[in-house]
């Protein structure tokens, strides 16, 4: 690894001006989990970094909403996030999810923030936010703006983030009558990134289905909502014909990609019985 | 510290799970390892490496590196053979150069190297440096090498150590480095008069050891002496090579292991050492070259191999006869290939009383990087295909895994393939606890709907690499403390612990007043190796002989002034003799087994000191829906004669068993031409806490190995040997799945789950 600049702001609004610069080649990091696999392999040699991890002790905090909903500082880590009673009690599924993404010295280091914005497809919590209809708030020199955590992701490692706009904040809203999980499958170890992630978010009165986000990742080039999912979801009665259907309509949908944790076929067979797992595990939760 | 020689202390030492002797230095952080080292004026290299599998060099442009503001040197092979003319170096073939002259031989090859005081400089003129190759056609498949037009060494180098090697000297244009044949009985009357022949082709993949702690070395040009310290696994050898390549006696090459992060058997012969010696006898300063974790992938690795076996079979089930043929992949260097070639493939018909048995095991040069020794050394694949073939015989002929095992089973006694008989092998011992614990008679739970359960079992054996020479001093102070000197690296095994033990035992003291002088060749004696489980046997042997002398000499100096040594404390033996506290009783101990080498048909009647055994019960639970699996319990068992230390040996099983968990489900080097596309933690699976089975019970069987120092022999390696098959054949159990190629994936399983439907998966 090359020597490099290290520049250290103490307030998000000097990071922005730093930022503001224009040097291609300048990064902001979080827990710097990932841009140092990328430095190590010599793929990204950075000139100078930002470190975030000095400004405003409040873009690290986990706080309820008053709508019952979360507000997650940006540079929460992920660590933080698995542990806080208020994540837990008002979007279980997280906490759920926390437990087998990477591992406990990633997690805490890692932030969410960094998490979201490296737009690396093989991430847990992108499909959970967007099945959960996230948004994330964002920072800018020129002013902040809000967008859906769905809308943030626009290929293979590409976001919708300016260069000089930083994530400062989740938002997610109340689960008000909804059920989510999130499978995680992997098939090189239990420590991998994920062949397949799939999320799953529904509301239910007991017995119809309403309002179902299907997500899934890591075989896709970005997090994908699978529109005709949850067209066979809502409105319809849970019984196993019906998450055979799931099954069916994913498979047929999704156009997966195939790599050294699996070929094409493979995952697509995982997701066409997962898809209805993962409903049964939404479900129970 | 007041202790006599007394009878009082003798089975005290032997046998105990007494803590290990470094554990508080490990944890605390303060152990001492080479990647620590830092010496004044000290130069960081770092390695301008292969992009292509094979090539001619037509010219390397190192002179923008050399510009490079802080750059000390950068040196090519050009460089290298103006100190050493032939820098060709390795423990079989003398046919690895220092740094590539002419020729790459696979991606990573060392090419050039840089040295800079700040090893990020080093490390970014490493990355200016650039090389014209005229590529040629490369070979990376072990069959494909046994014809390939792609010759990867024009001509065979074998070194002059190694007498079964002589004929091999100045071959030409063949990949083949080394063919071994053994022939006992007429396999083809035998499969002539067999109701039943059978025929099965296994592979296993490229993997590779990764110790936590890479290789790094430093050598420091003093004005009397080149001092080496390394991660090495063989000081001796080191010694002894560099020597040879510098043209020097050994006095003048000093080589020093701390402890080691894991060795596994990558840090054996000559790794960095040579590079980095005569780099800093070139540069004239001290030079260090610590690999990266990703580095390691281009070092060393362990065999890809394709193995055929054939078997005639009654219709009973008993084994008339058997032909094995193994083809090791041993990537661009030989390294110890060839060894494993011969000395494992002996194994290769397995722990089966067979009285027709042919082997044909090639060792084979391909455009990969390197393949040596590996926990095992060549067993868990061989264990691999005649386990896995022992299973589809018995489930065709419809007769009972453990019953299969039972009919055909080596027992003591008996003659192995190359005619030694079997002696203190507890191979039935071990097969019959292992059917025990897994209560393999009762009824088995084999699950319902879309979960089905499945069981096997595995069992291998091994033989020691022979003959093999240790030496060492045991030093008796005039307070009755005792300080071994031994070249054994204590890389994670807990060796230390285990040779103190054998000399207290020995010596009747108490085990908390021996200390172990770590490998330094000027002080500490020549021993082969710390390899292929060999060091409780033969440096047991050699730390209690020397603790004996040490013994026999105090007994006579307390003669000697008129006292007696059963009763008298061993200072006051001293301070008699002395006057005060003074002087110093040593011991020496030499050992060398006996051994017979084969002859031309590969029998021998003495092939090895010792075998080693191990065995491995699974039960697996299978996702009928998706081919997931997951291995519900583990169970390993091993004879390792008298466990030196019951802890140790218990935490080898399974660390053993564990590695060779990943090499059977998650580890695979993936390679694009030759390059390796998963080099790094993140992309290449070595098992994690949450990959370790529900279920895991290690255990060692109650066995003396008559010859071993006070009845232990090794068990660094035993708890690898079943994990594979014994997998494998679980799935089957449960599914009907047989697959024949390693790791075992889940999307495999599907696949034959598909196929046996007969709706095969589409791509």
């Amino acid at each position: 690894m090359n020597p490099f600049e290290l520049a250290e702001p103490r307030t998000l609004k000097s990071a922005l001006k730093l930022l503001d610069a224009g040097d291609e080649s300048v990064r902001v990091f979080g827990g710097c989990t990932a841009l140092m696999l990328m430095m190590k392999t010599g793929v990204f040699q950075p000139t100078r970094l930002i470190s975030l991890r000095g400004i405003e002790a409040r873009y690290s905090k986990v706080t309820s909403a008053g709508d019952g909903g979360l507000r997650i500082g940006a540079l929460a880590t992920l660590g933080a996030l698995g542990r806080a009673a208020a994540v837990k009690k008002r979007a279980p599924v997280i906490t759920d999810t926390l437990r087998t993404l990477s591992n406990v010295r990633v997690r805490n280091v890692a932030t969410l923030g960094g998490h979201l914005a490296h737009g690396d497809p093989h991430m847990d919590l992108p499909p959970v936010l967007i099945a959960l209809d996230a948004q994330v708030v964002t920072a800018a020199t020129a002013g902040s703006r809000t967008l859906a955590v769905a809308d943030l992701f626009t290929g293979y490692y590409e976001t919708a983030l300016a260069r000089n706009e930083l994530i400062s904040e989740v938002l997610v809203p109340a689960r008000t009558g909804r059920r989510s999980a999130y499978v995680k499958l992997t098939t090189r170890g239990a420590d991998d990134w994920p062949t397949l992630g799939i999320a799953v978010s529904v509301v239910t009165d007991g017995k119809v289905l309403s309002d179902a986000r299907f997500v899934i990742s890591a075989a896709t080039e970005k997090p994908l909502r699978l529109a005709s999912v949850e067209a066979v979801l809502n409105g319809a009665t849970v019984d196993d014909a019906l998450l055979a259907r799931a099954g069916e309509a994913a498979a047929a949908e999704a156009e997966l990609v195939g790599d050294a944790r699996g070929s094409a076929a493979y995952k697509t067979e995982l997701l066409r019985v997962h898809a209805g797992r993962a409903l049964r595990k939404a479900l129970a939760a | 510290m007041a202790t006599t020689l007394g009878k009082s202390n003798s089975g005290s030492a032997f046998g105990r799970s007494i803590p290990r002797v470094e554990a508080r230095a490990k944890v605390t952080g303060k152990a001492e390892y080479v990647h620590n080292l830092r010496l004044p004026g000290m130069l960081y290299g770092k390695v301008f490496r292969s992009t292509v599998a094979h090539a001619r060099i037509r010219g390397i442009d190192v002179s923008a590196a050399r510009a490079l503001p802080g750059v000390h040197a950068v040196y090519t092979a050009a460089d290298i053979m103006r100190l050493v003319p032939d820098p060709h170096y390795g423990p079989a073939f003398h046919d690895q150069p220092v740094l590539a002259i002419d020729k790459v031989r696979h991606v990573g090859e060392p090419v050039a190297l840089v040295l800079a005081a700040d090893p990020h400089v080093a490390e970014a003129a490493a990355q200016m440096i650039s090389a014209d190759y005229e590529e040629l056609p490369a070979v990376f498949d072990e069959i494909e090498a046994m014809t390939s037009k792609a010759v990867v060494h024009e001509v065979l180098k074998p070194a002059g150590t190694f007498p079964d090697l002589k004929h091999l000297k100045g071959k030409r244009d063949t990949n083949i480095a080394l063919d071994f044949h053994l022939r006992r009985g007429d396999t083809q009357k035998a499969f002539a008069a067999a109701d039943h022949v059978f025929e099965h082709t296994f592979r296993t993949q490229q993997v590779l050891h990764l110790p936590l702690e890479p290789f790094v070395t430093v050598a420091d040009p003093t004005p009397n002496q080149l001092v080496i310290h390394t991660a090495s696994q063989s000081p001796s050898f080191v010694r002894i090579e560099i020597a040879r390549l510098l043209g020097w006696p050994e006095n003048k090459v000093r080589v020093k292991v701390p402890y080691l992060g894991g060795g596994f058997g990558a840090k054996l012969y000559i790794k960095l050492e040579a590079l980095v010696a005569i780099a800093a006898l070139l540069a004239g300063r001290p030079v260090k070259i610590s690999l990266t974790m990703e580095e390691q992938f281009y070092q060393i690795t362990k065999h890809a191999a394709t193995l055929r076996i054939k078997s005639g079979v009654s219709k009973d089930g008993k084994i008339l006869a058997r032909e094995c043929e193994v083809w090791w992949n041993g990537g661009a260097y030989a390294d110890i290939g060839p060894r494993v070639t011969q000395k494992s493939g002996f194994t290769a018909p397995g722990p089966y009383d067979i009285d027709h048995v042919a082997i044909d095991s090639y060792a084979l040069y391909t455009n990969l990087p390197a393949a040596g020794a590996l926990r095992g050394f060549g067993i868990p694949q061989l264990v691999w295909a005649y386990e896995s073939h022992t299973d589809m015989i018995a489930k065709a002929l419809n007769i009972d895994p453990l019953a299969m095992r039972r009919k055909n089973i080596l027992k003591e006694g008996r003659p192995q393939a190359t005619g030694t008989l079997m002696r203190d092998a507890g191979i039935e011992q071990v097969l019959e606890r292992l059917a025990q614990r897994m209560q393999w008679e009762k009824t088995f739970d084999r699950g319902s709907g879309k979960l089905r359960r499945g069981r096997g079992i595995a069992i291998g054996f091994k033989a020691s690499i022979s003959p093999t020479t240790s030496v060492a001093i045991v030093n008796v102070s005039a307070d009755g403390s005792v300080m071994v000197n031994c070249s054994t690296v204590d890389m994670g095994q807990g060796s230390d612990t285990a040779m103190a033990q054998i000399v207290a035992e020995a010596l009747g003291v108490p085990v908390e007043s021996v200390t172990l002088v770590h490998p330094d060749t000027d002080v500490t004696p020549y021993d082969m190796a710390t390899l292929g489980s060999r060091s409780t046997f033969h440096m047991g042997h050699a730390v209690r002989l020397a603790a004996e002398d040490a013994r026999d000499k105090l007994m006579k100096l307390a003669q000697e002034v008129g006292l007696s040594a059963e009763t008298t404390s061993i200072p006051d033996i001293f301070r008699k003799k002395y006057g005060m506290q003074a002087g110093n009783i040593v011991g020496v101990g030499s050992f060398i087994p006996s051994y017979a080498p084969p002859d031309a048909q590969g029998q021998t009647d003495n092939a090895t000191p010792f075998w080693m055994i191990g065995a491995t019960g699974a039960e697996v639970e299978v996702d009928t829906e998706t081919g997931e699996f997951k291995v519900a319990r583990l169970v390993n068992l091993v004879d390792v004669g008298r466990p030196v230390n019951p802890a140790i040996v218990e935490t080898q099983i399974s660390g053993a068993t564990l590695m060779q968990l990943g090499f059977t489900l998650t580890e695979r080097m993936d390679f694009d031409a030759g390059q390796v596309t998963n080099a790094s933690l993140a992309d290449y699976k070595i098992p994690g806490i949450r990959d370790v089975p529900a279920v895991m019970e290690n255990e060692a069987v109650d066995m003396v190995q008559q010859t071993g120092p006070f009845g232990a022999k090794g068990v660094g390696e035993s708890g690898t040997f079943g994990v594979s098959p014994a997998i494998a054949s679980a799935i089957d159990d449960a599914v009907g799945v047989r697959l024949t190629s390693l790791p075992l994936t889940a999307e495999a399983v599907y696949r034959g789950l598909r196929a046996n439907a007969g709706k095969p998966l589409q791509d």
